[in-house]
């Protein structure tokens, strides 16, 4: 995906045509309705307990992410597949492009991923000669758009099934008539061709099962299980921040995502992925690679706050309910993610050079954080993403953590001597001198610079226990 | 230092941790009671009536009436070639060879993706059920081929009650360690065109799950 140098909310919402907030919000109100149905059939009760379960797994996965990802590796590889770790979408890119090159591979079919959006995967393939086609019908339609998804889960909403027609006529070469189930069943013979000759299925994944290694999609089409049957070779590319940590913890993140995404009790299916086929009989890859993503998710981790923008399952039911997205669509948003997720994501995964104005693309009513599945408290990221892009991402870190706990260590002996304290206080006056400037240190000698770049040091001025010897008794 | 040691690097300078720092244990609010099930015959019911919703055909099919039930269904859909897995309960229900005196021509289960893909039936066990979301769950192996729920233009599922699971858990509990599972929920489907619900876009087309009474 084409990623601008600076993404311009404001311009972006000029160029929205004027029947993007209709389509939008029929789509976003549909989703809505049908998943109060299902909230009210599992009871208030059991959903909000659903939701802290789900907050809780997510947040203990995170805080333990080393050890699920190698325990994840581990089980993978026990089953007979192959991990591969991507740095970022460059290296992603490439990994894939050695594995179809090995393979003399012509033809892929993909699986809707956003990881995969993220990376820009479809582009270089296709420079590369290999013909990719996308297989969910949102996707397909976009593709042969050549637009980006304009929303996680209903990525073609933006267009009427008119403009589909057009399209389908026009890139298709066949005539297509402006009715959903025909265009469906045309799409269904065009894409069966593709299925069966492809060499490669590539996807994302929902969830990833650190106990036992498993890869989850959840799809309603049945393209995902194409994908992931039929072709001779899988590839998944899936983000870091996507593995939980046992089949218990999964039990409660599906009972979450299908509900919130589309409101679907469950969705039509949900695969289960351990390595590659066991037996030639049951067909199914005879290869199975997995390549873990990080572009990005490690430096989120750093901030306790902000961490929790990983906590996302990816269900877009913050766009749903945003305003803003229900105003101005997905493309506005200038990435592959969009509404409110994006505004945090996106910003982070791109930074605020780029994205300065995603996080402002909110008017931080909170409706978002009242239906987050997982508790993203999205307001408060949004306005902790606010301030760093007025003070600038140097903020991050603000001093590094190891200058941080070696001057604590040296804190905690000079605080038990009173001596070396009293010492100490006299030689830090001293040595301040050169950066003293009106009593405040502004610019302090590396390592302790990155605290100066972001705020003045009172310059070390009185003495406390010379002031009291000499008070007035 | 490769990628790989790099990007656990980089997640432990973040989160403050080492590769020897302990794992806390998830807490109390991480989990969720199960699901408390119903008596045997509401719970079929209930999983019927999701089907149903989902725009599947679920119906009691006493063993007696087996051929009767697939007589009408190769005339309503007009069966001509079908696969079948190839499993003791459904070789116990002779179903290929009721289906092949109805004039079905009668393809491998493990045969390749083309001869499956113009099957016009695709006829396997159910071996775990979740009522509550009106789930099927699928294993696979030699004699239980992943293609033959997904490539046929309609799909029949023989159940029998002991498949029924009271909540997701207990499913998991029996078919952790396997390669490969499924879940089924109605035929497939999509709402990506202006949000118009369309049955049968890669997947079956149809979905007929029979309780198969002895």
């Amino acid at each position: 995906m084409h990623i601008p140098e600076r993404i311009d909310f404001s311009v972006n919402v000029q160029n929205v045509s004027p029947q993007i907030p209709h389509s939008v919000r029929r789509a976003t109100t549909r989703f809505l309705g049908t998943r109060q149905v299902v909230v009210d059939v599992l009871g208030n009760e059991r959903w909000q307990a659903l939701r802290q379960a789900g907050h809780a797994i997510r947040l203990h996965t995170l805080e333990h992410l080393d050890y699920y990802l190698t325990r994840l590796e581990e089980r993978v590889e026990a089953a007979g597949g192959i991990v591969h770790w991507a740095r970022d979408a460059a290296e992603a890119r490439r990994i894939v492009l050695d594995l179809t090159r090995a393979r003399g591979v012509r033809r892929a079919v993909k699986v809707k991923s956003m990881a995969t959006e993220e990376i820009g995967l479809n582009h270089t393939l296709q420079e590369n000669g290999i013909a990719v086609v996308e297989t969910d019908l949102g996707e397909f339609i976009i593709q042969l758009a050549g637009v980006g998804p304009s929303h996680i889960i209903v990525p073609a909403v933006h267009l009427t099934k008119e403009g589909i027609a057009d399209l389908f006529t026009q890139k298709l070469g066949v005539p297509a008539p402006p009715d959903p189930l025909q265009l469906c069943a045309l799409a269904r013979t065009r894409l069966r061709e593709e299925f069966l000759a492809a060499d490669v299925g590539i996807s994302g994944a929902n969830f990833l099962v650190a106990e036992t290694g498993t890869l989850v999609i959840v799809t309603n089409e049945g393209n995902g299980r194409m994908c992931t049957t039929l072709p001779p070779l899988h590839i998944a590319v899936v983000g870091i921040d996507k593995v939980v940590p046992d089949l218990n913890a999964l039990n409660v993140l599906l009972k979450l995502l299908p509900r919130s995404a589309t409101g679907q009790k469950m969705s039509a299916y949900t695969s289960f992925i351990t390595g590659p086929r066991r037996t030639p009989q049951e067909g199914g890859p005879q290869e199975f690679h997995l390549i873990l993503l990080d572009n990005g998710r490690t430096r989120i981790l750093s901030d306790p706050l902000l961490r929790q923008t990983l906590l996302c399952i990816r269900c877009g039911v913050c766009l749903n309910v945003c305003p803003v997205y229900n105003h101005v669509g997905g493309h506005a948003y200038g990435f592959v993610y969009s509404g409110p997720i994006g505004a945090m994501l996106s910003t982070q995964l791109l930074g605020v050079r780029t994205a300065a104005d995603l996080p402002f693309a909110s008017s931080l009513c909170g409706a978002c954080a009242e239906y987050c599945p997982v508790k993203i408290p999205i307001p408060e990221i949004l306005l902790r993403l606010r301030r760093r892009v007025v003070e600038g991402d140097r903020i991050e870190n603000a001093v590094a953590p190891l200058t941080l706990r070696a001057s604590a260590r040296v804190g905690a002996i000079t605080l038990r001597l009173p001596w070396l304290y009293a010492i100490g206080t006299r030689i830090l006056a001293f040595l301040q001198k050169p950066w003293q400037r009106d009593g405040w240190l502004t610019h302090l000698p590396p390592p302790l610079q990155r605290w100066t770049m972001v705020r003045p040091l009172p310059a070390f001025g009185a003495n406390f226990r010379a002031w009291f010897r000499r008070r007035p008794k | 230092m490769n990628t790989r040691e790099q990007i656990l690097t980089d997640i432990r300078t973040a989160l403050q941790r080492d590769s020897q720092s302990p794992i806390q244990p998830l807490s109390a609010s991480a989990r969720v009671a199960s699901r408390v099930p119903g008596d045997a015959a509401a719970e079929m019911q209930m999983l019927f009536n999701e089907i149903t919703k989902l725009g599947g055909v679920a119906r009691h099919v006493p063993a007696s009436e087996l051929t009767r039930a697939l007589e009408q269904l190769v005339q309503e859909q007009q069966i001509r070639r079908a696969t079948c897995w190839n499993t003791p309960e459904l070789a116990a229900l002779d179903v290929p060879a009721r289906l092949m005196q109805l004039g079905v021509q009668l393809v491998a289960p493990h045969a390749d993706s083309r001869a499956l893909a113009e099957c016009d039936l695709g006829v396997t066990g159910v071996d775990l059920a979740l009522p509550e979301t009106g789930t099927l769950v699928l294993r696979s192996s030699a004699d239980k081929p992943r293609a033959v729920s997904l490539l046929p233009r309609v799909h029949l599922a023989l159940l029998s009650p002991a498949a029924l699971c009271a909540d997701l858990d207990a499913v998991f509990e029996q078919v952790k360690g396997e390669g490969y599972w499924v879940f089924i929920t109605g035929p497939s489907r999509t709402a990506d065109i202006e949000l118009t619900v369309t049955i049968g876009v890669h997947g079956p087309k149809a979905l007929y799950v029979w309780n198969i009474e002895r």
